[in-house]
């Protein structure tokens, strides 16, 4: 196993490389040390600020007990303080802090809950999308469908997160599952703090009661899924979903944002097999219309949530991957997105790509350069990582086509 | 001529505005294939959603092309973009005013019979209760809904002409940047040898192109 290991991961490991490995000292002194140093942004005030707020509330609404608040915030408080453990757990802080209020939500009385709306949801659908499009597509059932819904939404979600955090971790340049749980965790984050500010019925409300008023003492609904409870003689939806946390929690739809960021990620490290993450996706969204969970309005706010946050997590925080290299221990150096480089309205003289070129024999030669990597699954076309590995191109190189340019102007691409 | 940002949100570079103006509208460009697929479960689809379920797919297709180029722009292709996005938001007011308008008088009984089930009377002044205290009082009232409604309704078209003006203010730059002049006698030759889809794809970039240069260079 640890052969195989090796083969696959280690055997392209730049000598003298120290950018993949981990933090494994026990010692608290050196997290504080590096906390003494550390220069504190605005950035980091917002960031720290904002997930300490939530934190803090919840620490005080949470009806648990005061020595079993206070013991699991002293565990965490250890484990971010251990520098072996604190690289895993305090960058994970947007993950827990969405987790703890979350299942705090089901502790909020009626009276501090917003009103529910019934009707805003079907009605926004309509209106830019068309139609129902949530009870269109689930007005023909059978059982094989109930099955080929169920495998998205009520598997792969649950365990998704976990298998794209470890194949990040072990085929990502370094830092990268740090840029996936900023991105995840705030994501759901901002999902959670929406639904309970702006508590919406889901479309199994409808099909039960109607556009008729809502009210905190009903229960929730497994929708399509109870189908599958009652096909597997379990009760594992129906309890779950009757007990959620947040029963009026339709807008934005989790289910939706949580497929749409693992889709984002494993594209940007995979891009060849981007179709099969988009596939994903788009199953993911039938699958919740199917089942009653959600509108396609709220499928929409899920996605578009990830999808800035995502954006945000690239262009600030995520180190680039390099073509053809699919482990983390292949890294010999951790390259950050750069807002400036990558602006195509730039003009930088020092750019290869500003170069004005003719066609012929030298476009040839770049070409030759550019391919000369063999290409894999993991290759993708990014104008950053692009520039990059053009810019190996020596200065003698670039005088000569500089010479031999044309008035037409033609890049390189 | 119209003011266009200069920037995205005031502070970031354009094209992470386009970026994510593309990304977004994509996005919800899907619904015109789950709007389709609606007719696998038996439902018909009247002129109007057949009409909006097709241009969003063919929309689809032109954003996800520009999507792919954003770091190395082609202005032919973002001039085709920007005309097809301009066109698309101009459908998007039309079919919301629409839908709304079938979404409203489909439910107009609905909502303002007091003896149905759906009916939401306000609460009045001399009756206003802590929030929660009753059942009642724990469901948005009817005018919360409706406004609700035409809050995010509003939001979604103000965001949508923001995304546009992104998208004109980048192909603007791209057409005053020397970097990338285009030369549409070079391609015109080539058509003949094209087929068909590849030459209206092309003479539809190049109408775009030339109507993209006279408003906004």
């Amino acid at each position: 196993m640890s052969r195989l290991f090796r083969k696959l991961f280690l055997s392209n490991r730049p000598a003298g490389s120290k950018v993949a490995n981990l933090e494994t000292s026990l010692d608290p002194s050196v997290t504080l040390r590096k906390l003494r140093n550390y220069h504190v942004s605005k950035t980091d005030i917002c960031h720290y600020g904002f997930l300490g707020s939530v934190l803090l509330f919840v620490f005080v609404v949470n009806p648990a007990v005061w020595i079993a608040k206070i013991s699991v915030y002293s565990l965490f408080a250890v484990l971010f303080l251990v520098p072996a453990t604190s690289q895993f757990f305090f960058n994970a802080l947007p993950i827990f802090t969405w987790l703890a209020l979350y299942f705090t939500s089901s502790t909020f009385s009626a009276e501090h809950r917003p009103p529910i709306t019934v009707q805003v949801l079907p009605a926004i659908e309509t209106i830019l999308y068309g139609d129902d499009l949530s009870d269109i597509l689930a007005a023909s059932l059978n059982k094989p469908l109930d099955f080929f819904a169920w495998i998205p939404y009520g598997l792969f979600h649950f365990g998704a997160p976990f298998v794209v955090a470890i194949i990040l971790f072990l085929c990502g340049p370094p830092t990268i599952l740090r840029g996936y749980a900023f991105a995840f965790g705030y994501m759901n984050l901002l999902g959670v703090i929406s639904q309970n500010l702006f508590p919406a019925a889901p479309p199994w409300y409808k099909l039960i009661y109607g556009l008729s008023p809502a009210n905190y003492s009903m229960k929730g609904s497994p929708g399509g899924l109870g189908r599958i409870d009652k096909y597997l003689g379990l009760n594992l939806y129906t309890d779950g979903f009757s007990n959620s946390a947040v029963i009026f929690g339709a807008f934005p739809s989790l289910h939706s944002g949580c497929a749409t960021m693992e889709a984002l990620f494993f594209s940007y490290v995979f891009p060849k097999l981007t179709p099969l993450f988009v596939f994903y996706v788009c199953w993911l969204w039938w699958s919740t219309m199917y089942l009653t969970h959600h509108y396609f309005v709220d499928l929409m706010a899920g996605s578009v949530l990830s999808y800035a946050f995502f954006q945000y997590t690239k262009y600030f925080h995520l180190p680039l991957t390099e073509p053809s290299v699919y482990s983390r221990w292949s890294y010999a150096e951790i390259k950050k997105f750069s807002v400036w480089f990558t602006d195509p309205l730039t003009s930088n003289d020092n750019d290869i790509e500003n170069i004005i070129v003719p066609t012929g024999d030298h476009e040839i030669e770049l070409n030759s350069l550019e391919n000369s990597v063999t290409p894999s699954i993991f290759d993708h076309d990014r104008s950053v990582s692009r520039s990059s590995a053009t810019s190996n191109v020596s200065l003698e190189v670039q005088d000569e086509l500089m010479s031999s340019s044309r008035p037409n102007k033609q890049r390189i691409d | 001529m119209i003011h266009l940002p200069k920037s995205f949100l005031g502070v970031f570079p354009l094209y992470m505005g386009v970026e994510i103006a593309l990304g977004i509208t994509i996005l919800n460009k899907c619904s015109g294939a789950y709007g389709i697929l609606g007719l696998l479960t038996g439902h018909g689809l009247d002129v109007m959603q057949w009409l909006l379920y097709v241009s969003s797919i063919l929309a689809l297709g032109v954003y996800s092309q520009a999507l792919k180029q954003v770091y190395s722009p082609q202005l032919l292709m973002f001039s085709l973009a920007v005309v097809v996005y301009s066109v698309d938001t101009v459908l998007t007011c039309f079919f919301t005013v629409w839908f709304s308008g079938q979404w409203f008088s489909s439910k107009h009984s609905e909502f303002t019979d007091p003896n149905s089930q759906t009916h939401q009377s306000d609460t009045s002044a001399s009756q206003l209760n802590t929030r929660g205290n009753t059942q009642k009082s724990q469901s948005a009232s009817q005018s919360a809904e409706f406004f609700f409604t035409i809050l995010i309704t509003v939001l979604a078209l103000a965001s949508r002409f923001y995304f546009n003006s992104i998208l004109m203010a980048f192909v603007q730059r791209l057409l005053r940047h020397p970097k990338y002049i285009v030369d549409i006698d070079d391609i015109e030759q080539d058509l003949k040898n094209k087929n068909w889809f590849a030459r209206c794809w092309i003479k539809a970039q190049h109408i775009s192109y030339k109507w993209c240069r006279q408003n906004l260079a």
